[in-house]
């Protein structure tokens, strides 16, 4: 038997088709894995940041900053004094007003309220008191 | 004593001797001068030129000479062939002494060593269309995969009878790569296209090296697992030498080893060509297609480039595409040449070498494919 007669009676259109098929998939399949060996790599290597980023991102739900009992106190009290300022006041203004009132550590609990994102920025130069915040952390 | 005269005169090789044997004399000191002279692939021309010499000496049958008597020491040798051994062994000690870092820096070229293939699927429907059996057209489709070991393997699996034609057409042609390729490359593109720069590879880690056998095992085996005892063998070479710690196994896969075995390879596969067994209409028809498969896969890379190009922000060379028909690694030197010749600025052959190795991986795949589709 000769020709395309051959061909159709082995079947050969198929077996070409097919074969044709598997290398082609085989040396996608290979040259699209060895493309991500050095990612994969990169990333086996860097695993430790990579872990210590997973145990960050739960904490974000927790206090970032810990606040002593002491802290606390100087807090309440700093909270007294914005809310004799208006909404929006001014840092500098706060602080003078800690320091008059003679609270323990003003710069340092200052620090740590707006560490805490407890006293945030207004954007327009003054500075708000977060209530819920404030509530969550310190009362 | 005259009696004694004329049984001596009627057992020597020139009273013995038939025209094809003085044929395949000639063919046999032709390769030799090619690999001595003219420096073509002379690691596998000189033996296997040799062994036909040594096949083509006309000896008394019975004797227990011949590599077709079961008895001959020359048959035992044979019997690597015939059984598949060396084909692997030669894998092994290619896996230890190839360098897959172009190939990790660019996975794209190994597109082209695929696209080559398709050269040994078009010549398989070829040899079915000329009359050819399905197990003898697959043997013969391989040639097109330009790698000889890979031809010798799915043949002595397949059609073990064409064993002879099938490798000394497949070492031929590979040694005749600067011959066959460059008229074909120059035909299918362009001045322009042949000009084309490569970009510089990034820097491959060792890591990388290292894991690639493994991957490159696991994925292709998985998916074509008759290709296990050739990707297997060449897998585990790179990894020896790329583990660095195996180095001792990884240099004697590379030189004792792959030498040991191209000898005994070479020699015994050129015995097999006994004129009588040899010199047949159906060898002229091997040759024919065998010639065939080899521009087929050459195009097919070729074009396989060019379409490519059309897809791609950072053009490639289509020279490289002719490099995926493997014959490691004549036909990356010659993409090197043939590109040098437009621009002898133009360093092709580390790109080159991607599609090359990876047209080892593609043939032993196709032949995995092949096998399993005719056993």
């Amino acid at each position: 038997m000769y020709g395309l007669d051959a061909i159709n009676a082995y079947n050969g259109w198929a077996i070409s088709v097919v074969g044709v098929t598997i290398v082609f998939t085989g040396l996608v399949t290979l040259s699209m894995a060895i493309s991500q060996l050095h990612k994969l790599l990169d990333l086996w290597e860097n695993r430790k940041e990579l872990s210590l980023f997973k145990k960050k991102s739960p904490a974000t739900d927790q206090p970032l900053v810990a606040f002593t009992p002491g802290q606390k106190e100087s807090s309440r009290q700093f909270k007294l004094l914005a809310e004799t300022l208006n909404d929006h006041f001014s840092l500098p203004r706060l602080l003078k007003l800690a320091q008059i009132s003679g609270i323990d550590h003003p710069h340092a609990t200052l620090a740590t309220l707006l560490e805490a994102d407890i006293i945030v920025s207004d954007t327009q130069g003054y500075h708000v008191l977060d209530m819920a915040r404030f509530n969550t952390l310190v009362s | 004593m005259e009696h004694l005269f004329v049984d001596f005169f009627q057992n020597t090789g020139f009273f013995l001797c038939d025209y094809r044997n003085i044929v395949m004399i000639l063919v046999g000191m032709t390769f030799i001068y090619l690999g001595i002279a003219k420096d073509y692939e002379p690691l596998l021309l000189v033996p296997i030129g040799f062994g036909m010499l040594m096949g083509n000496i006309p000896v008394f049958h019975g004797l227990g000479l011949g590599i077709y008597e079961d008895n001959s020491v020359l048959h035992y040798l044979y019997f690597g062939v015939t059984q598949g051994l060396y084909p692997p062994l030669i894998f092994l000690g290619i896996g230890a002494m190839t360098d897959f870092s172009t190939l990790l820096a660019r996975p794209v070229l190994m597109l082209l060593g695929a696209a080559a293939q398709a050269g040994i699927f078009i010549t398989f429907l070829g040899a079915l269309a000329l009359g050819f059996a399905p197990n003898e057209a697959a043997s013969i489709g391989i040639i097109g995969g330009a790698d000889g070991p890979t031809a010798i393997f799915l043949t002595a699996k397949l059609a073990p009878k064409l064993i002879g034609p099938i490798a000394v057409a497949a070492y031929s042609y590979m040694a005749l790569v600067p011959v066959i390729q460059p008229p074909i490359m120059r035909l299918l593109t362009s001045r322009k296209e042949r000009l084309i720069r490569m970009e510089e590879p990034r820097e491959v880690t060792k890591r990388e090296k290292m894991l690639f056998p493994i991957v490159a095992f696991l994925l292709c085996c998985f998916l074509a697992p008759a290709a296990l005892p050739l990707l297997g063998m060449l897998c585990f070479g790179n990894l020896l030498k790329e583990a660095v710690v195996t180095e001792r196994l990884a240099v004697a896969a590379r030189t004792s080893i792959i030498d040991s075995v191209t000898i005994l390879l070479g020699v015994t596969v050129g015995a097999s060509t006994q004129g009588d067994v040899f010199l047949t209409s159906q060898s002229v028809g091997i040759f024919f297609l065998g010639a065939l498969s080899f521009c087929i896969a050459t195009a097919c890379g070729l074009l396989f480039a060019k379409f490519m190009n059309l897809f791609l922000k950072s053009k490639i060379n289509p020279l490289l595409g002719a490099a995926g028909v493997s014959a490691v690694p004549d036909s990356a030197r010659v993409v090197q040449v043939v590109g040098q010749q437009e621009d002898p600025t133009n360093f092709l052959l580390m790109h080159a070498m991607a599609p090359n190795i990876s047209g080892v991986i593609g043939s032993a795949v196709a032949a995995g494919v092949l096998w399993s589709f005719m056993s």
